[in-house]
């Protein structure tokens, strides 16, 4: 029960950064801006990446926890 | 993918997630995990890639290069009504095309040309928010223009590869292929944007 918490607390890490960078993306997008380009990259792109990786990475824990 | 239609996804991966967070124990069953693995995996990426691919294309188009108030200048010589004028000839006469008109001549032909080109934008954008900027004067090209840009689409054509001036001399056409003979710097086609005339040009209205 403890770690299905634990991996419950991490997908919700892992999209909440994965919510904000693909809204950073959507005005990133919809902003016609040269700066909209290095917003994309730079925070979207990382909050995407960082999100994705928390996922992965409670994915390992997970399997890790129930051996 | 138009802008629209990315806009609507990365939105729609938005929601899935959101649903995920509110309800992280849906994950337990298995479609709940195959849901998990799409918006927490798959769809961010896909999302991120082709963003991406939008963001490269708007960065080619002439509106974008225009933006940044130091190429105004650059941008009205493109509607100087004369001829003689290199950039403004094929802009309005469409031998490049109008909506890449400055990505079109001042990208690089070259393998591995388009990288250099994009992480020299990107020095733009930096020096353009965080450094100064030159005054619109002050830019020059990093390097002399190559004839490449300009064979690009004109080698082989009958206009240059016929023309009378080009022909004149059996040196010339080999000497402008080799790069040797610059196309814009040897009193030929040297008139590009000379923004320092702009006061004095005559423009060309561009109807809708």
């Amino acid at each position: 029960m403890a770690s299905a918490n634990s991996l419950e607390k991490r997908l919700q890490i892992a999209g909440t950064l994965l919510i904000l960078g693909l809204l950073i993306e959507a005005l990133c997008l919809l902003w016609k801006a040269p700066i909209a380009f290095i917003i994309f990259v730079a925070i979207g792109g990382s909050l995407l990446g960082v999100g994705v990786l928390v996922y992965l990475l409670s994915l390992v824990s997970a399997s890790a926890d129930n051996r | 993918m138009p802008t629209f239609a990315i806009v609507i996804l990365v939105l729609f991966s938005a929601v899935l997630a959101g649903v995920v967070v509110v309800r992280p124990a849906i994950t337990m069953s298995r479609a709940g995990k195959i849901l998990a693995f799409g918006v927490f995996f798959f769809l961010p990426l896909f999302s991120l890639v082709a963003g991406m691919e939008n963001q490269m294309q708007r960065s080619e188009s002439t509106a974008f290069c225009l933006s940044c108030h130091v190429m105004e200048p650059y941008g009205k010589s493109l509607h100087i009504d004369d001829p003689a004028y290199l950039a403004g000839a094929h802009y309005q006469n469409h031998r490049v095309p109008a909506d890449e008109a400055c990505y079109t001549c001042h990208t690089d032909y070259a393998m591995f040309g388009t990288l250099k080109v994009k992480l020299s934008g990107l020095r733009h954008v930096y020096i353009y928010y965080l450094g100064t900027p030159p005054a619109p004067q002050n830019i020059k090209l990093y390097q002399p223009f190559n004839n490449r840009e300009c064979l690009h689409c004109h080698l082989g054509a009958r206009s240059f590869e016929e023309g009378v001036v080009h022909t004149a001399d059996p040196a010339t056409l080999p000497a402008i292929k080799a790069n040797k003979l610059s196309c814009v710097s040897s009193g030929c086609h040297d008139v590009v944007h000379d923004i320092a005339h702009l006061n004095d040009a005559k423009f060309w209205k561009e109807t809708d």
